[in-house]
């Protein structure tokens, strides 16, 4: 029995990871596991019901429209502090400031994957609105993550903290390019690259640098929290905090960039973007 | 002994389900990292304690729903579970004579095993996942392990009779 099994699991895991053999496996246990889902979550939604019980509908429609409206304007408005400090450096070779306009769209977050060891989280929108894989997501304070898979309406996205992920960041004060990675912990996020010299204080902020095409740049992404330096070590060991609430929000911004596209449909509007995918379909 | 005797299925279907809907439930990140093994702990509990129906087969479908839950590979906690069966089921017969305090001696090198079988597989899989607190689910269950099967038991003996 036992030489059965690990064989299956083998044999499973490996045809899991090669692409989509197991699907329909997946899905059967996936509707055997779905009444706990619900069951777990009820806890979190009867206490969000009964907050809502006690306040008047209307008012609850006009504080979601206007948070939205807040978290928009908010997420235009935080590139600021990293244009100001970039204008200074560059005025004199850059005749204009790249615009901030970008589109953006409002995402909920449907599910955060309860495994600790995996920061991914299931989205509300999908190909059909124009998302696409690499996508940078945002909220009020700075970068979330970026979108990992798409299905037609929904998208998972894996977030700044994952273990296994990195982001291409440029120490706002100094212009010094470095990587901050995932740790896995909610509220840290580690610089493993900067060299002992490197000029890096706490309370640092750091910015998307956009070299890897995938982030737009300028986006704020953490504060420095601790740099130590232990003699003999090449690199220093720093510590950020990201500056998103990851993990606590229930809404982000998908942000459509020119740098990121995969298509030139895809940055002009979302809604062109699956128009032109549904027109190019037989 | 509950061990000679048939336990209705009600109570146990109803312990799995609720150890499922605690290892689902939605917690904060510091919190979710220690949360004990209620699910592992509570099918190997039915599996020492119900040695003529449950089994290593049992345990490696119970690892597969845990993995659809999960969005972690087929079989991966379909894996270690079917491994932390097997040695429970080995030791079945030893662990019987033994106090709960006792029992915990033995199987906590089971639930660190199962716990190190998802951190072998994450590491195979490309999915680092190196870090230090990953063992505390492994402490958290040894301290709930004596009342969450001191209760189980209890609950077992009341149907029996």
């Amino acid at each position: 029995m036992l030489g059965v099994v690990v064989i299956a699991s083998v044999v499973m895991m490996s045809a899991d990871a090669g692409g989509s053999y197991m699907a329909p496996m997946r899905s059967a246990l996936a509707t055997v596991g779905y009444p706990f889902q619900i069951a777990a979550s009820l806890p979190a939604q009867t206490v969000n019901y009964l907050e809502r019980y006690f306040d008047r509908s209307e008012l609850i429609a006009k504080n979601n429209r206007l948070k939205q409206k807040n978290l928009q304007l908010k997420g235009r408005l935080q590139q600021l502090a990293s244009l100001e400090s970039r204008n200074e450096r560059l005025r004199s070779l850059l005749g204009s400031a790249a615009s901030i306009d970008r589109h953006v769209q409002i995402a909920q977050i449907l599910s955060s994957n309860p495994d600790p060891y995996r920061h991914r989280v299931k989205l509300n929108k999908g190909r059909e609105d124009g998302v696409f894989v690499g996508q940078a997501l945002i909220d009020a304070h700075g970068i979330v993550g970026q979108v990992v898979s798409v299905a037609p309406a929904t998208s998972h996205a894996v977030l700044l903290t994952d273990p296994n992920h990195g982001i291409p960041v440029e120490i706002n004060r100094t212009g010094q390019e470095t990587i901050a990675k995932g740790t896995g912990r909610a509220d840290t996020l580690k610089l493993p690259f900067l060299p002992s010299n490197a000029d890096v204080k706490k309370g640092d902020l750091l910015v998307t640098s956009g070299l890897a095409g995938r982030y737009p740049a300028g986006y704020p992404v953490a504060h420095v929290t601790k740099v130590k330096h232990t003699p003999g070590r090449e690199f220093l060991q720093v510590t950020a905090q990201p500056t998103a609430s990851l993990g606590r929000g229930r809404a982000v911004l998908l942000v459509w960039n020119r740098n990121t596209s995969p298509s030139h449909a895809a940055n002009s509007s979302p809604s062109q973007a699956a128009k032109s995918k549904a027109d190019s379909s037989p | 002994m509950i061990q000679n005797d048939r336990v209705g299925i009600f109570w146990i279907a109803f312990s799995i389900s609720l150890s499922l809907v605690i290892t689902l439930m939605p917690l904060p990140t510091s919190i979710a990292a220690g949360r004990p093994l209620m699910y592992p702990a509570t099918l190997l509990f039915w599996i020492m304690m119900q040695p003529t129906r449950f089994g290593v087969g049992v345990a490696w479908l119970g690892g597969l729903l845990l993995d659809v839950l999960f969005g972690t590979p087929l079989g991966e906690h379909g894996l270690a579970l079917a491994l932390a069966a097997y040695a429970v089921v080995r030791l079945r017969r030893i662990l019987w004579t033994l106090a709960p305090l006792q029992q915990l001696a033995l199987l906590l090198p089971i639930f660190a095993g199962y716990e190190f079988m998802l951190f072998w597989i994450d590491g195979v899989m490309g999915q680092s996942s190196a870090m230090w607190w990953r063992w505390v689910p492994v402490l958290t269950t040894a301290v709930i392990w004596p009342v969450w099967s001191a209760l189980l038991e209890r609950v077992a003996l009341m149907e029996v009779r």
